[in-house]
């Protein structure tokens, strides 16, 4: 079928063919759902006489129209008038079906079961031979004997799913990607294709070391393998507004160039580290770094180089509030952190919200006790589980995290209620989770008497599951247990880890390397120039010292 | 019209116009593309155009070898969970 359409919808396109055709759509196809009745409704298109022909429909009903108020609302029909037709007028006017996908004339009032060839009959005996499929939408042509797809109609039935979905609460729904005018044009005058396959190395590439710089290394192959990113910078979106030649965005766009090119030798990424010593200070010079210091401070500099890529606001000017920006390291790493002080006295709770890039995580072996969880609570049988003999795990660790904390008589808060100093238990909690959300278990211990590195083993999963840590599960959380109700069709707080950062060795001298995820169940080893595949197991079973997980599930705004 | 099919009708319309009928229409899409029925359906198609040719093969073909196949091929399961929700619908609008 062409998309110019068969022919015979040339006698359809007449006078006001596509509002009529919207409002068809509107009520008896996509109509959005009304929670409440807003209006009661007069019937427009169930007449007592089912033959009147639609035009004079249409003419009673303009008049009637013209008595009432005239906005732009009113012409799209309201949701509860949809909701109204849809219910009571979908039947089959020779059988009152309403199942055996019921199509609607085009033509006339008629609603025709298909499967029990009704609407053919009314096609043939009124000749009226364009019908529209009331289940998906689709228009059928007696004279084709198929459904047609014609560009104009087509238009209008996706424009007004649309509004649907968003009347709905549904918002934005996945629609398959298709080519505009410009860029079959560049299809065109670029023939040459890179098929990836499931063996495909693309995007894969060594890092050669500049004297110890592994800890740079991991972290550049955990941001190149970080699907938004990797978007974000492969459809060249970073419009540079740096005068200098001095930008990092600049250069991390140059980066996936260089690994997305099919090369397979190690990359020398001498311009990156130069840039990167330029703008973070105390990074700069020979020895080991933190590779957990080098991902916070090259998504600073990543984030104020962004200027050029932030929205504007209404008076066009740009917005560089670092409480709004809209960048794209913002939008992929930036979520908020919910912390609650309640007063022990009055129980007013006083709340704040952090902008957070990562969440640094207290180890068992750390000068801080790591049991017991809740405030007065036996540490070995918190939750029914066996601490003591079990290893560690990272859902530990965050609930370690979250838990209210009693904050002691030395460290009393001044209470808004009781305008005094009282006792409080501080709790935290994520409020908004990042797409892109980065565990930094804490390892290196800097405290006045020691400097050590704690090798506590701590397993993390392949799958993670935020909802008990997030600020509105916390009601539900009792004595320090917590009931985790699953809601099965809620995927908002699912991830999937996809890079590890490891260190090897000891706080003097150490050394970096990551694992990364390929496709969806390929892992590979970077250790600076080399890379091997690597298998779930070795990925699972090593120390972990950085985690980086990716929402499962994104949604469209 | 008889009994049975005026009830299925106040069914229909009461689940229209509660949204109901949206609500497990979506239900129903993710549990068929999660358990895999919706790409074997999607091959199925593909099997039916290679055979009657890309250049003459109509909906209605499709409609008319896929049908029976999908039909068979929801699991147990599916339908199990579709009914139970349609049940506590109605229980609950009992009127």
């Amino acid at each position: 079928m062409s998309p110019a359409g068969c022919s015979h919808v040339n006698g359809y396109k007449v006078d006001n063919w596509r509002q009529n055709l919207r409002v068809i759509y509107q009520c008896f196809v996509w109509s959005g759902t009304a929670e409440t009745r807003r209006r009661k409704i007069g019937n427009i298109f169930v007449s007592t006489d089912r033959r009147e022909d639609r035009s004079a429909v249409r003419k009673r009903d303009t008049e009637k129209e013209e008595k009432r108020e005239r906005t732009e609302e009113e012409r799209h029909m309201s949701e509860a008038q949809q909701e109204n037709h849809q219910a009571k007028s979908c039947i089959c006017h020779m059988c009152g079906a309403h199942l055996n996908r019921l199509h609607s004339c085009l033509y006339c009032v008629f609603f025709g079961c298909f499967t029990k060839k009704h609407i053919h009959e009314h096609a043939k005996n009124k000749r009226h031979n364009l019908a529209i499929d009331l289940l998906y939408g689709g228009i059928y042509c007696f004279v084709c004997q198929d459904y047609i797809y014609d560009k104009d109609m087509e238009q209008i039935a996706k424009e007004e799913q649309r509004k649907a979905w968003k009347l709905q609460g549904i918002g934005e729904k996945y629609t398959t990607w298709e080519p505009t005018k410009r860029e079959l044009e560049l299809f065109r005058h670029n023939p040459k294709r890179r098929k990836i396959t499931t063996n495909c190395t693309i995007g894969l590439r060594g890092l050669i070391n500049l004297g110890n710089t592994c800890f740079m290394n991991c972290i550049v192959q955990a941001l190149t393998h970080t699907p938004l990113l990797r978007d974000f910078f492969l459809s060249d979106r970073h419009k540079c507004e740096m005068q200098s030649n001095s930008c990092l965005v600049c250069e991390m766009s140059q980066l996936f160039q260089e690994f997305y090119s099919g090369h397979r030798s190690p990359h020398i990424p001498f311009r990156l580290l130069h840039l990167v010593w330029t703008h973070a200070r105390h990074l700069a010079g020979y020895e080991q770094q933190d590779a957990h210091e080098f991902l916070i401070a090259a998504l600073d500099v990543l984030h104020r180089h962004c200027k050029g890529d932030t929205i504007k606001d209404d008076n066009g000017k740009k917005t560089n509030n670092p409480n709004h920006c809209n960048c794209i390291i913002d939008q992929i790493f930036t979520g908020g952190l919910q912390s609650d002080v309640t007063c022990q006295v009055c129980h007013g709770v006083s709340t704040t919200i952090d902008p957070f890039w990562d969440i640094s995580l207290d180890l068992p072996g750390s000068p801080t006790p790591f049991w017991p969880l809740s405030p007065g609570g036996d540490g070995s049988t918190v939750n029914g589980e066996n601490h003591l003999s079990g290893s560690t795990t990272l859902t530990d660790c965050l609930r370690r995290f979250t838990r209210p904390e009693h904050l002691g008589s030395n460290a009393k808060i001044k209470c808004g209620g009781c305008h005094s100093y009282q006792e409080s238990t501080k709790q935290l909690t994520m409020k908004k989770l990042p797409i892109v959300a980065c565990f930094h278990l804490k390892r290196f211990e800097h405290s006045a008497k020691l400097r050590r590195k704690i090798t506590t083993y701590v397993s993390f999963p392949l799958e993670l599951d935020m909802t008990p840590f997030m600020a509105s599960s916390k009601e539900s959380r009792v004595n320090g247990q917590y009931q985790q109700s699953v809601d099965v069709l809620n995927n908002d707080n699912k991830y999937s880890l996809f890079a590890v950062v490891n260190h090897q060795g000891t706080l003097e001298s150490g050394h970096y390397t990551s694992f990364i995820r390929q496709h969806k169940d390929q892992w590979f080893k970077c250790d600076d120039a080399i890379i091997t595949k690597a298998s779930i197991k070795d990925v699972l079973d090593s120390e972990g010292y950085l985690l980086f997980y990716h929402k499962q599930f994104l949604e469209y705004e | 019209m008889n009994k049975e099919a005026r009830l299925k009708a106040t069914i229909n319309q009461k689940l229209t116009e509660t949204g109901e009928r949206e609500r497990l229409k979506e239900l129903l899409r993710a549990k068929l593309t999660e358990c895999g029925w919706k790409d074997q359906m999607k091959a199925q198609c593909k099997e039916v155009i290679k055979e009657k040719g890309l250049e003459h093969v109509t909906v209605e073909d499709l409609v008319v070898e896929i049908t029976p196949k999908g039909r068979a091929l929801v699991p147990d399961s599916v339908k199990k969970e579709l009914l139970q929700r349609i049940r506590a619908f109605l229980t609950q609008h009992a009127s």
